[in-house]
């Protein structure tokens, strides 16, 4: 294996694909330039074009941000770096990084990290979501702590600084543990160990710390040698969160190359390493002809033991920094068969290659699966007679399915790939993941590469079942995992708004940002950001459709802690009236909760669009005086106001009651009217015999008069 | 036949036999007067089929108005078989008898053409009415007013947020 310089590893050069290197940023070559506007942008927000520029701005009135001043040094493969100054404290040194748009930051753990001193943990001074000039949107900013040391690998690649296997563990292992420590009970692990984002805080290099973890998802920017076997085996997007089992591993192989100074494995492509890992295990395959300090070979091998329940954890390794006994790593013996399996021309002796080359040859894969020499091998060559007959009754069940998904090729491998490698990811249409890395992964198909389509199908088809399936043993978290997999699930079978994809989307990732066209530029984080966004956007969108879309609906439901399922009730309505009533009543409700201030251009917006809600009243003159009080309503720029005027219980009830009188009454009409016009002959014969009556009637009168008349006159 | 001998009420024709022996021998010259008098009504009596027999109620009115004033000249004057024949043989108290019955007939006929016409210049001024009373509903809450379909009310709207 041929030795190359840490050097060569440079920020941005292990960027996974599909991702813009923050140079590229700058360069207007993402994807919020006008030539190539955001996924899903409609053409009236896609062609405003962005506001460019350079210039210092302010975060939270205290941290001026130079875009002019970058820092080259400081920047992540997925952030780039930025001098910072803090007005109140003009000797404190700053930096902060600028989050890529789109891509799913750990904005929960930032919120968990800001103003805690954490030794070994490089600190978070403030964060916001502002306008970046050079990017002309709004982008997630977090301002860290200055590393005035700057990174342990520069430092050593420059001989500045020496570091031997015996400062390793107190100099660098020990601070960074605590740190890790700390980042666990705060709520998760750092997952971006890596040779170039280990620092040193201050100029005489004696602070180590971990440099910074939440600019991207877990495992995001980590070269696949960083990564352990299963997670790396994954796509960047899809290596999940993980625990300090991944953290550990991370330190072990940074402990290697800060030692060599050189990455030993890093000529080797990462397919032929990874295969290396699989064939050999992980420590032999990276340090195996590499000089590794003889002290150092007992901890790394408990490090890179890619046996996650024999690797090393922080018991261990304060054991080993106390000078405590330690417990020598068991070497986990790779379950080989006699003879291989010939897949693609190469020999496979395990399964768990088997399974990562079926993934990445799914044609080929198919054809081998469905052979006899597979199930040969299965019984005779490995010996595993039961994994034979599972794999069996999966071709089997396929068969009995052909004809709806479960007995597609693609979930077929999936099912497969998990019977031969139960801990590898899940593998489906392409895509490779661990069960917690769904989220991110979701994420960054449907917002970076706009095409969601496999991943959703992940979900609706419950591939995950196939993994959870598989596993020898389902402890807590996985069970929580696997509760929560099927809680997105249940949220994708709803079509009303506030479900479906878009709210799998958020509520897999707390920390995406509001994907819907109209506020995508605002890098909206939270519910409190939502109205103003859309406020802003009242101006430059077509203002005749709602601003309320999936995306939105989905991201409020997810970001906004109360019951808004009434009011997404009204939104799913068919009738427009009611739907526009929900879609009111549900701003309404956030701009009063979360008391946003006046929203002018969002009001009239909306009050543009209550022409259904308003004809929504029977009465002509309500409707008349509702379209009079609408503007002054909307020139206070308050919707709770606007919404009780269009939703008055007790003129509602008043306008339906009067309805009811009034049809009743024109019913009533109605019915007279058809019994006068419908009588016919009926009415004639009434009318006559009516006329007969009469006659009748005035001859007994006249017959009785007479008769009392001439009676009288005879008589006197 | 059955039927018809069901419907004789032997009863009646017994006590109408009964009056008119005792008219016969009481009051024969008024009996023969009324008898040849009141031949029109009788006619009219068989030949009206309604239940309400308004056309025999005419034409008996005005018949009666007609021989009433022979009879009273009988009754008051000399009630006697021979004044009685000698009415019933003018031709001029006959022609007063009948010609008042058939001005009773001719008032049958001729009244309820009239009352229906006038009736139905009073059913249209109503229909006029009342489409001008759902001109006006129809203004005032809008073509729904109309509709004979139960539309469901507006789905229940959410908590109202307060300002």
């Amino acid at each position: 294996m041929a030795e190359q310089p840490l050097d060569a590893d440079e920020a941005g050069a292990d960027l996974p694909e599909g991702l813009i290197p923050p140079d590229a940023m700058e360069e207007a070559g993402d994807l919020d330039t006008p030539d190539a506007p955001p996924v899903g942008l409609p053409p009236s927000a896609a062609s405003s074009p962005p506001v460019m520029g350079q210039g210092p701005v302010l975060l939270r009135d205290r941290y001026l941000i130079d875009s002019g001043k970058p820092l080259p040094d400081l920047d992540c493969a997925t952030a780039k770096a930025y001098a910072v100054a803090d007005r109140r404290d003009l000797a404190r040194k700053l930096y902060a990084l600028i989050c890529q748009p789109g891509l799913p930051t750990r904005l929960d753990a930032v919120r968990a990290l800001k103003d805690q001193e954490i030794r070994g943990v490089l600190p978070i001074a403030e964060w916001d979501v502002i306008t970046w000039p050079p990017i002309g949107q709004q982008a997630l900013i977090i301002v860290y702590e200055l590393p005035l040391g700057g990174r342990v690998r520069d430092r050593l690649a420059r001989k500045e600084v020496k570091i031997t296997e015996y400062d390793m563990p107190r100099r660098v292992v020990e601070p960074i543990i605590e740190g890790l420590q700390a980042l666990i009970a705060l709520g998760g692990p750092h997952r971006a160990i890596r040779p170039d984002n280990i620092y040193f805080l201050d100029e005489d290099m004696t602070q180590v710390v971990l440099g910074p973890h939440v600019v991207s998802p877990p495992g995001y920017d980590q070269p696949l040698v960083l990564e352990t076997l299963e997670r790396a085996m994954a796509m960047p997007a899809g290596r999940g969160m993980g625990d300090s089992r991944e953290d550990i591993y991370a330190l072990g192989v940074t402990m290697v190359l800060l030692l060599l100074g050189f990455n030993p494995v890093g000529e080797v492509s990462d397919d032929d390493l990874l295969q290396n890992r699989i064939e050999h295990g992980s420590y032999t395959a990276i340090c195996g002809t590499a000089r590794v300090p003889i002290q150092m070979i007992e901890p790394l091998r408990g490090m890179l033991n890619d046996d996650p329940t024999s690797r090393w954890d922080f018991n261990e390794i304060t054991n080993w920094l106390t000078g405590q006994k330690i417990n020598s790593a068991q070497k986990k013996i790779i379950n080989k068969s006699k003879k291989p399996l010939t897949f693609r021309g190469k020999k496979h002796f395990s399964t768990r290659s088997l399974a990562w080359n079926f993934a990445r040859y799914p044609t080929d894969a198919i054809k081998t699966i469905n052979s006899d020499d597979f199930q040969d091998w299965l019984r005779r060559a490995l010996g595993n007679k039961e994994m034979a007959d599972t794999i069996k009754g999966a071709l089997q069940a396929a068969k009995f399915h052909k004809d709806n998904y479960q007995g597609s090729d693609d979930y077929v491998l999936a099912r497969i790939s998990c019977i031969l490698d139960p801990m590898a990811p899940l593998r489906y249409k392409g895509l490779a993941f661990m069960p917690d890395g769904y989220g991110p992964l979701l994420a960054v198909e449907w917002i970076r590469n706009g095409n969601p389509q496999s991943a959703a199908e992940i979900l609706s088809h419950d591939v995950p079942a196939l993994w959870f399936a598989e596993q020898p043993r389902m402890y807590r978290e996985l069970m929580d995992l696997q509760k929560d997999l099927s809680s997105l699930r249940g949220l994708l079978g709803i079509n009303d708004p506030g479900y479906g994809l878009e709210r799998a989307l958020y509520a897999a990732n707390p920390s995406v940002s509001c994907q819907s066209p109209y506020v995508v530029r605002d890098c909206v984080v939270s519910a409190e950001q939502l109205l103003p966004a859309l406020d802003g956007a009242a101006n430059s969108v077509d203002t005749s459709s709602q601003p309320m879309d999936r995306h939105i609906a989905a991201f409020i439901v997810a970001r906004f802690d109360e019951d808004i399922h009434p009011h997404l009730k009204a939104l799913a309505s068919n009738k427009a009236e009611t739907s526009i009533i929900g879609m009111l009543s549900l701003l309404a409700f956030l701009q009063w909760k979360l008391r946003t201030p006046a929203v002018l251009g969002l009001s009239s917006w909306i009050g543009g669009l209550l022409g259904p809600a308003i004809n929504a009243y029977h009465n002509r003159h309500t409707r008349q005086e509702l379209e009079r009080d609408i503007p002054r309503l909307v020139r206070k720029g308050s919707l709770p106001e606007l919404f009780n005027l269009i939703d008055d219980a007790e003129k509602r009830r008043e306008d339906n009651e009067g309805f009811e009188a009034s049809r009743a009454e024109w019913l009533a009409a109605e019915e007279e009217i058809r019994d006068i016009e419908g009588a016919g002959d009926e009415r004639l014969t009434k009318a006559e015999r009516t006329g007969q009556q009469a006659a009748a009637m005035f001859a007994i009168i006249v017959a009785l008069t007479v008769v009392s008349v001439l009676m009288l006159v005879e008589m006197s | 036949m059955a039927n018809g001998s069901d419907g004789l009420n032997w009863s009646k024709i017994l006590a109408g036999g009964v009056v008119l022996m005792v008219m016969m021998v009481i009051s024969l010259p008024t009996l023969i007067v009324l008898f040849i008098g009141m031949l029109p009504t009788g006619v009219a009596a068989i030949i009206d089929r309604s239940e309400e027999k308004y056309g025999t109620f005419c034409v008996g009115g005005l018949n009666l108005c007609g021989v009433f004033p022979y009879i009273t000249t009988l009754w008051f004057v000399d009630h006697t078989v021979n004044v009685a024949t000698g009415m019933i043989t003018d031709v001029f108290t006959l022609l007063v008898m009948y010609a008042s019955a058939a001005f009773g007939w001719t008032m049958f006929m001729a009244i309820p053409p009239v009352i229906a016409s006038f009736l139905s210049v009073m059913a249209q001024t109503r229909v006029k009415t009342l489409r001008a009373l759902q001109r006006e509903i129809m203004e005032e809450w809008g073509p729904g007013v109309a509709s004979t379909v139960d539309d469901a009310p507006l789905d229940a709207p959410p908590e109202a947020p307060h300002s």
